[in-house]
Order: C-alpha cells, then sequence, then structure tokens
C-alpha cells in the first residue's frame, strides 16, 4: 500500500520537476510539420538562434492538423497558449476575434522594408485594418504529370477546360486514371475545387458586407466541370487526403493530379527522374485566361501573447527565420514544397542549393510563377470575416462537391444548398 | 455470506470518489455551457435558457445523425455478434494450435486505433491495396471497388471494420461463457437427437444469458459512442453518411465552434443512451442474478 | 459422413478467421519492409519481392518514436496500476460486502459508458487547464482509469464469484481482518483474474488517442498513437515510414502479450469456471 502510494507521488511530481527555473525569456512555438526532417531542421535553426540570443529559450512543440482547430483555441481559454502559433489563414479570424492573436503591422512594416513581402502574401492575414500574422512560407496548387505519359498519347499539356477533360478522358486507359481528383470532405478537397472556382472567376465567395455569393455561374461551372472529370479519377478517392493522390501519381496510377508538390514523393518513393516530371498552371475555364490562377495557401506565425518581453523575443526568433541564410534553409525543410514569400526570400542562396531544389529547378521555378497568381476563398479583397473559419473547418467547400458528385445533384442545386449551409454558419 | 453495510461503502468510496471528478463534475459543466450560447471555447455567453434544446430538436442534421447512429448501433450488434459467436465456437473445439489461436486472436483489439485505420485505408485503397488486387487477379471484378466511394459502401465498410476490431474481444468474453456450460446437458441432448441449431438457441444461448446481458448493455454503448475509426477514416462522410451523434457533437464544437450546442447535443446523447440502458436493465435485469 | 462434415465446417470457419483475421497484420508487417516502390504499386503483392530496412531505420533513429514509446509505457502502466487497486477494492466492496446501494452502484458503474467522450473532452480540459495539470502525465491517466474502471470491477466481481466462500469464512473466524483476507487470500487466488483485469486496463490507455491528442501539446509527453499520427505529416505521406511506425507501435502490446496474454485469455475465459 505504502509502495503504491509513493509510485503514485512520484509519477504525479514527475511532469511538475522537469522543467528547470530560468531567467531567460521562455518562447513556445507550435507548428504542424510533424514529419521527423522537418522537425529536425526547424530543431537546428531554433539551437542556432538559441545559443547567439542567451536570453531568449525557443522550443517547439508539434501539433497534429486534425486537432489544432480544437486546440489553439482552448489553449487560449487555459491560458495556456504558445506564444508563437504557425497556422493556415483561416485560422487566424477567430484568433484575432478573441483577442489571442496580437496584430503586427508594425512588425511587417519593418520586414517588409528589408525583405519584400509579395503582397499577396499580406492579403492573406489582412483584414479589419490590421494584419494578424507574419506570412512564413506559401503553398501554391499546380497541375502534375508525365511528360513521357502524355507524349504516349499524344497530348499536349492542356490549357483549358475543354482540353482538360479531353485529356482526361483520353488518358483513361489500361488501369490508369486520367486525373485523379479526391472527393473526401476534407481541406484537399477544399483546395482543389476552390482551384478550379478561381479559374472560372469565382474567387470571391463573400460580398463586401459579410454576406455570400457563394452561390454564382463561376462557382456553378467549376462545380460542373469537376463533376465531369471526377469520372475519370480513382474509385477511392472519395476518402483521398493529399498523400493518397500522390501515391497515386507516384505509382503511376494517376496521370494528373493536382497536389501541391509531388517532388518528394517522386524523387523518393517513384522514379525521380526531374526530366519527365511536368508542371503547369492549372486550366482555366475557356475564354477565361484573365481569371487563370490557383489557390495559394500562405503559412504564418501569429504572436499569441501581449506581454511586451515575449513579444519581443517572438519577434527576434521570427526575424531570424526570415533573414536570408537562415530563411532558405527554413522553408526548405521540405525541398520543393514551401516556397518563399519575400523577394529577398526568393533569392536567398540557401533556397536554391538544396540539392533537390538543384535537380528539380524548373519544376521549382514553375510553381513560384503559379503562385504569383493564387489566392484563397474567404481572404480576398479584404472580404474577410470571421465565418470563413467555421466554413473552413466544416469543409463546406467540399461538402457541397459531395452532394454533386457522389449523390448525383445537379451543380446548380448543391451550391445552391452549400450557400444555405454556409450562411448557417455565420449566424 | 458476509454481510458489512458500512464496510461495503468504504471499499467502493475510492473508485466512485475518482469517477465523481472525472465524469459528473465535467458533466455538470457540460449541462451549464448548453444553457448559454457560448461560441468558441473560452468565450462568454449569454444565458439562452432551452433554445439550444429547441434548436437540437428542429435539426434536420441532429435527426440524420440519431438515424445513423442507430442504424451504426444495429449493423455493428448483428455483424459483431455474428463474427464473435462464429470465433468462441470454433475456439471451443479442440484442435491443433487452438491455445495460439486463441491467444492471438484478440490482436485486433490491442493496436492503437490508428494503426488499424492506416491498416485498412492501405488495404481498401484502389490504387495500392491489397484486397482490390486480389479480387481483380481472381477475377470476381473487373475494376478496383472504391469501399468509401459512395455513401452506402463507406458506413458499409466501416461497420466491417469496426467490428474487425471489437470481435475477437467480445469472442473471448463469449468463450467464457461457453466454457462454464457443463458439458452433461450437451450430452443429454445428443442423445436426444437435437441438431446444431436446435442446440445452440436452447442450450447455449440460454446459458449465456449472463454474459449477454453484459455485453448487449456495454456493447450498445461503447458501439454508439465510437468516435476515433470514423472520424480518422471518413470525418462523417461522404455527404454526412457515417456522421453519428458523437461526431456531430465534436463537430459542432470544434469545426462549427458553437460550444454550447455541442454541450446541449451531449446532454441529449447522453440523455438517450441512459435512457437505454434503464429500460434494457430493466426488462433484461434479471439475468444478471 | 458426419465426421467429415463437422470436420470441413471447422475448417472453414478456421480458415476465414484466419484470413480475416490475422492476415492483415501479415500484409502489413511484410509491406514494411518493402521498398517504397513496391509498397505503392498497383499490383499489391502478398510475397515481397523487395526487402529494406529504411523505414525502420527512419522511425527508430530518425523520429522522436522511442520518446513516444517511453511515454505510453509511464502513461499505461501508471494507469494500470490506479485503475487495478480501485477496482479491486470496488469489486471487493460490490462483492463480498452487501450493502444498502450495492446493485445500484454496480449498474451505475457500467452506465458510465452511457457518456460519450466527447462530452468530457472540453470540461475536462478547461478543468485541468485551471489547476494546471494540462500537458501532464497524470491528465491522461486521469482518463485512462475512467474509461477502464467500470468494465474491470465488472470483471474481477466475476472472479471473486469463483472464490469459495468456506476459505473466507474460515479466515474471518479465524479473527483475520476484511484487509487480511483481501490481500493474504482472495488477491493470490484471484491473480490470473487481476492479471487479466491489469492487461485489460494497459490496453485501454495504450490505444486511447481523442483525449491523448488534445490534452498534451509538448512533443516529449507525446504518446505513441498522437505521436504516429503526427509523424506522417499533412502534405506527404510516406507510406513506408507510416506502416514501419504502425508496426512498432503494435509491437510493444504484441511482445506484452507473449508473455502475460495467457493470463489475459485464460483470465477472460475460465473467469466464470472455477
Amino acid at each position: 500500500m505504502k509502495k503504491l502510494l509513493s509510485i503514485l507521488i512520484v509519477s504525479l511530481a514527475l511532469p511538475f520537476s522537469i522543467s528547470p527555473v530560468s531567467a531567460a525569456t521562455e518562447v513556445t512555438f507550435w507548428h504542424m510539420e510533424g514529419v521527423p526532417h522537418r522537425v529536425d531542421r526547424i530543431q537546428t535553426l531554433i539551437d542556432e538562434f538559441n545559443s547567439s540570443n542567451p536570453d531568449v529559450t525557443v522550443s517547439q512543440e508539434v501539433q497534429n492538423w486534425g486537432e489544432i482547430y480544437a486546440k489553439a483555441p482552448a489553449s487560449v481559454a487555459s491560458g495556456t497558449s504558445p506564444e508563437i502559433l504557425v497556422g493556415i489563414p483561416d485560422f487566424t479570424p477567430i484568433l484575432a476575434e478573441m483577442g489571442a492573436a496580437q496584430p503586427v503591422d508594425d512588425f511587417i512594416s519593418e520586414l517588409d522594408s528589408k525583405y519584400g513581402f509579395y503582397s499577396k502574401a499580406l492579403d492573406q492575414y489582412t483584414y479589419n485594418g490590421h494584419t494578424w500574422a507574419v506570412p512564413l512560407w506559401n503553398m501554391a496548387i499546380s497541375v502534375w504529370y508525365r511528360k513521357s505519359v502524355l507524349e504516349e498519347a499524344g497530348i499536349a499539356p492542356p490549357k483549358t477546360w475543354t482540353e482538360l477533360e479531353a485529356a482526361a478522358k483520353a488518358l483513361t486507359k489500361n488501369g490508369m486514371y486520367g486525373i485523379g481528383l479526391p472527393g473526401n470532405k476534407q481541406l484537399y478537397t477544399d483546395q482543389t475545387i476552390y482551384s478550379f472556382m478561381v479559374n472560372s472567376g469565382a474567387s470571391e465567395i463573400y460580398n463586401s458586407d459579410g454576406s455570400l455569393r457563394f452561390d454564382n455561374p463561376g462557382t456553378i461551372k467549376a462545380y460542373e466541370t469537376y463533376k465531369n472529370l471526377y469520372q475519370y479519377s480513382a474509385p477511392d478517392a472519395a476518402s483521398w487526403t493529399w498523400g493518397e493522390a500522390e501515391a497515386c501519381f507516384a505509382s503511376n496510377g494517376c496521370a494528373m493530379i493536382l497536389q501541391f508538390s509531388v517532388i518528394s514523393t517522386y524523387d523518393s518513393q517513384a522514379e525521380g527522374d526531374a526530366g519527365d516530371l511536368g508542371v503547369i498552371q492549372i486550366p482555366y475555364a475557356d475564354g477565361m485566361a484573365n481569371s487563370a490562377g490557383t489557390v495559394s495557401y500562405v503559412n504564418s506565425a501569429m504572436i499569441m501573447t501581449d506581454d511586451k518581453a515575449k513579444m519581443e523575443a517572438s519577434k527576434r526568433f521570427i526575424s531570424f527565420l526570415m533573414e536570408p541564410g537562415n530563411y532558405g534553409r527554413f522553408i526548405n525543410m521540405e525541398p520543393g514544397l514551401f516556397l518563399p514569400i519575400t523577394e529577398a526570400g526568393s533569392k536567398d542562396d540557401t533556397f536554391w542549393n538544396d540539392p533537390v531544389a538543384i535537380k528539380y529547378k524548373s519544376q521549382i521555378e514553375t510553381m513560384l510563377d503559379n503562385s504569383t497568381r493564387g489566392s484563397l476563398f474567404g481572404f480576398t479583397n479584404g472580404n474577410t470575416f470571421t465565418s470563413i473559419s467555421s466554413i473552413s473547418a466544416q469543409n463546406l467547400l467540399s461538402q457541397t462537391l459531395q452532394s454533386a458528385i457522389i449523390d448525383d445533384q445537379d451543380a446548380a442545386s448543391a451550391v445552391m444548398e452549400g450557400q444555405k449551409i454556409m450562411t448557417e454558419s455565420i449566424e | 455470506m458476509i454481510y458489512q453495510n458500512k464496510e461495503g461503502w468504504l471499499y467502493v468510496l475510492p473508485l466512485l470518489f475518482w469517477l465523481a471528478l472525472s465524469i459528473c463534475i465535467p458533466l455538470y459543466i457540460a449541462i451549464e455551457l448548453s444553457f448559454f450560447n457560448v461560441k468558441i471555447i473560452g468565450t462568454e455567453g449569454e444565458f439562452v435558457g432551452l433554445k439550444n434544446y429547441f434548436k437540437i430538436f428542429t435539426s434536420s442534421k441532429f435527426h440524420k445523425a440519431f438515424s445513423n447512429s442507430i442504424l451504426w448501433v444495429l449493423a455493428n450488434a448483428i455483424t459483431q455478434t455474428f463474427f464473435a459467436f462464429l470465433i468462441a465456437l470454433t475456439l471451443n473445439k479442440n484442435f491443433k494450435g487452438v491455445k495460439i489461436a486463441t491467444n492471438w486472436i484478440i490482436l485486433s483489439f490491442i493496436i492503437p486505433t490508428v494503426v488499424i485505420v492506416v491498416i485498412w485505408k492501405l488495404m481498401l485503397s484502389s490504387s495500392s491495396g491489397i484486397i482490390n488486387s486480389l479480387l481483380i487477379q481472381i477475377q470476381i471484378i473487373d475494376k478496383p471497388i472504391g469501399f468509401f466511394s459512395s455513401s452506402t459502401s463507406a458506413f458499409i465498410s466501416l461497420v466491417l471494420i469496426n467490428s474487425w476490431r471489437w470481435s475477437p474481444f467480445l469472442a473471448l468474453i463469449i468463450l467464457s461463457g461457453l466454457k462454464s456450460i457443463n458439458k452433461e446437458i450437451y450430452d443429454a441432448s445428443k442423445i436426444d437427437g437435437a441438431s446444431f441449431f436446435s442446440e445452440f438457441f436452447y442450450i447455449t444461448l440460454p446459458q449465456l444469458k449472463g454474459i449477454l446481458f453484459v455485453l448487449g448493455l456495454v456493447g450498445t454503448l461503447l458501439s454508439f459512442n465510437v468516435f476515433d475509426i470514423i472520424w480518422l477514416i471518413t470525418k462523417g462522410g461522404p455527404s454526412s453518411a457515417t456522421t453519428t451523434l458523437p461526431l456531430l457533437i465534436y463537430e459542432t464544437a470544434f469545426t462549427k465552434f458553437r460550444l454550447s450546442q455541442a454541450a446541449a447535443l451531449s446532454v441529449v446523447t447522453s440523455f438517450i443512451l441512459l435512457t437505454f440502458s434503464i429500460i434494457f436493465i430493466k426488462f433484461m435485469g434479471k439475468e444478471d442474478e | 459422413m458426419n465426421k467429415i462434415k463437422k470436420y470441413s465446417l471447422l475448417y472453414l470457419s478456421l480458415s476465414t478467421i484466419f484470413i480475416v483475421f490475422f492476415f492483415p497484420f501479415f500484409w502489413i508487417i511484410t509491406s514494411a519492409f518493402k521498398s517504397p516502390q513496391e509498397i505503392i504499386q498497383k499490383q499489391s503483392t502478398i510475397i515481397p519481392k523487395s526487402f529494406t530496412l529504411e523505414h525502420f531505420d527512419k522511425i527508430l533513429f530518425s523520429s522522436d518514436f522511442l520518446i513516444y514509446l517511453k511515454n505510453s509505457l509511464i502513461v499505461s502502466f501508471s494507469s494500470m496500476i490506479i485503475a487495478v487497486f480501485l477496482s479491486i477494492l470496488a469489486a471487493y466492496g460490490l462483492h463480498k460486502l452487501k450493502f444498502y446501494g450495492n446493485k445500484l452502484v454496480e449498474r451505475s458503474l457500467l452506465i458510465t459508458y452511457a457518456f460519450p467522450g466527447v462530452i468530457l473532452l472540453i470540461p475536462m480540459y478547461l478543468m485541468l487547464g485551471k489547476i494546471g495539470l494540462l500537458n501532464s502525465y497524470f491528465a491522461l491517466i486521469l482518463i485512462n482509469v475512467t474509461f477502464s474502471t467500470p468494465f474491470a470491477v465488472w470483471m474481477l466481481k466475476a472472479f471473486f464469484k469463483t472464490i469459495p466462500n468456506e476459505i473466507e469464512e474460515a479466515a474471518s473466524i479465524d479473527g483475520a481482518s476484511k484487509i487480511i483476507i483481501l490481500s493474504k487470500i482472495i488477491l493470490p487466488l484471484a491473480l490470473p483474474g487481476i492479471a487479466s483485469v491489469s492487461i485489460f486496463c494497459f490496453i485501454i490507455s495504450w490505444t486511447e488517442y481523442m483525449f491523448a491528442s488534445i490534452m498534451i501539446s509538448g512533443n516529449d509527453l507525446k504518446t505513441l498513437p498522437v505521436g504516429l499520427a503526427s509523424i506522417v505529416g499533412q502534405y506527404q505521406i510516406d507510406w513506408g515510414f507510416l506502416l514501419a511506425g504502425a508496426t512498432l507501435a503494435s509491437l510493444p502490446v504484441i511482445i506484452l502479450f507473449l508473455f502475460v496474454g495467457k493470463y489475459f485469455v485464460s483470465g477472460l475465459t475460465d473467469g466464470a469456471v472455477k
């Protein structure tokens, strides 16, 4: 009995006795890049910063994408939030409204004058008169294919939706799927359907008063086209996330896919032939070449503390990351996936000198170019409202899509229904 | 028998205290939350009385999730009962290797649910999965099946995966019951010329009443509250076909950011399950003696 | 003729069981040794054509897998000890000591499963946050003990039932106090039952995901299921890596089972038998 009690007490006390008392300002940094080599790279940079800044101790804590929507607000509510939170745009409005994310206008001007942010990157975090986070890197979707596969079928890389449908049809043979489009109720599907919406001029889902204009001809056309293309996708696409689509492409089961980057998987899990890997701008709706664009996801760092010392320490760490020489190494934690969002960053040698970046230079250049035409639903033209957080979190874009592709509703009704559900979230 | 009133309470109290801490207090907080309109966790809300509850009963989402839950419980009960009995009856026989089989059949239960999700997502994949590959090779189908591609197939696949996880555990418990049945009863019936089926229904099942009572009660409750597997594979889709009440609660709290509504939903769900439990116990309770 | 029918039926159900419940493990484990290309190729293979240790190498030496393993072990063992302790007391109290409300308490314990985990998630998060016990082993132990004890009590009660009353009565006539009876007589006799209840509580803790993912934010305290989910990463899935992770995440319980499995199983299956 006694022994049991002492074991109990010791095990309960253990977590408390771990953290040493230190005079340095502690900064905790939450992010969602849990892949081991990414964690390692970040740790390297953290160690460098910590040793050259002995009055600050930065530490990283990796979270899962699945839980972060629950965890971040919960951590603020219980007073245990991190000082820096890396997130995607639809996260920030909620945290800004809660007063958790701090406006960083001055800090942004400072960094901007030094490194030159791409304006589209700032767009995704600027609304209600302030900028709420510091952009760190960009990700934009392009269409990926194997040049040999298209050549063999006698098809030129498609530019318009008509050409895309023809290509997908022609490439679907011998067990290969012409285009691997996802149909899951999940972020990846939100991203792909939005990529189509951008290319039919429907990138704006809000009116300036916060009401929705999701239900419009451009959106309907996008959903219709997606529905027609979906028949050329894999049978299990309804449960796909990014990984499954990439596996399909890597195993040559899919001729084309929409993806941020397939470079890593193609290089390590497929044949890794840089000369055969093709990447192009997402095809646009016929006659709408001016709308050609893509979905872009600017990941950023939010400062979640209003304690002066911690804020200052956090800013120093973020500045450290943005410095050329560090920046390239930072975003190359996954080479070929994360794209720079500052002018200085895009010229950083440490970005281009990575072996993977050298091998796939032309592909990355195309990706970078595509990303300059990227936007994100709910973050266009300053029309950003808190309701986007729940529209995103509930994956309403893909939920609407599922009505069309799985329940076989016609695009117009599905979109109308979708707008109704979105409007409900606003109340 | 030794009867001691006060001492009994003393022994039971530590656990009751622990459960009071971890269940009753959170329950109270949840009930309190349900009368307000808190949206994001940590923010303030105003008192709205029973408004959230009215919303629930008029919400088609709730009704859909409720019927999905009922369907889910029934489908799982049937599938798991079938497999559990199949396994238990088989392992009750004497054959070479029965000990090893009995020892390891529980494998699917002792691994983390995340691993189960990984296993089945890959096995059922239409690009790299072994199931489709085999079915095509032996020419049962000529194109891969999308196991999660339609509302129906997704639901069925999930039921099968969840049953795959739970059946061995249930089987072992049933096996314990089978082993306790006096063999002489069977011998007597064999002399009378009873068939396998009549043996099963008239002798085996009645003898297992006590065990089936607990499995029926706890099994239904656990089945109803399954969350991980559904969430990690289909997230409640496609088109809310696999959104059961637990998923609806989680979604309402964390993706719709309506905490109070979610709390009200949880209260309603718990109430439904409590009612079921009480009715179940009242009608089947005698078997537990 | 009847014997042949019987044997073929037995053989049929055995094969079905074997394929359904054991083949998936065979496939996953062997696939974890395949080259990345072979894992995702269209024509899946049952017998591996390639062999590589790279996935396991990465998991063991380039990831925090061992840390997650450590955490899972600590949390699961602690939860198990506390759960078994509380369950033994409660089961003994319920079975041997009849008292007013006995049946009520017994039934209420099982009914605790009527509450969906989600309903406890937020309030508990707020509660623990207030007293600063978030992101600690205690938070997880609290949950695991709560989820495993009701069923554990039921299992233990069934065991205590199998101990002949005469032994107890004899001891009490000799003047032994309840505690002595419990610890020196009942426990040793019910050891198989206690072993199997312990393993049950261990497994419940080992496999728990939802609460572990929300309560723990620090990497150094993550348990295996959560760590495995985060290793996968968002935009890329390294399938070999994932399979190796799945294999290794199952390995500890499998090893545990090699040693104590027979107690668990015999505990469950002999429970109602003397």
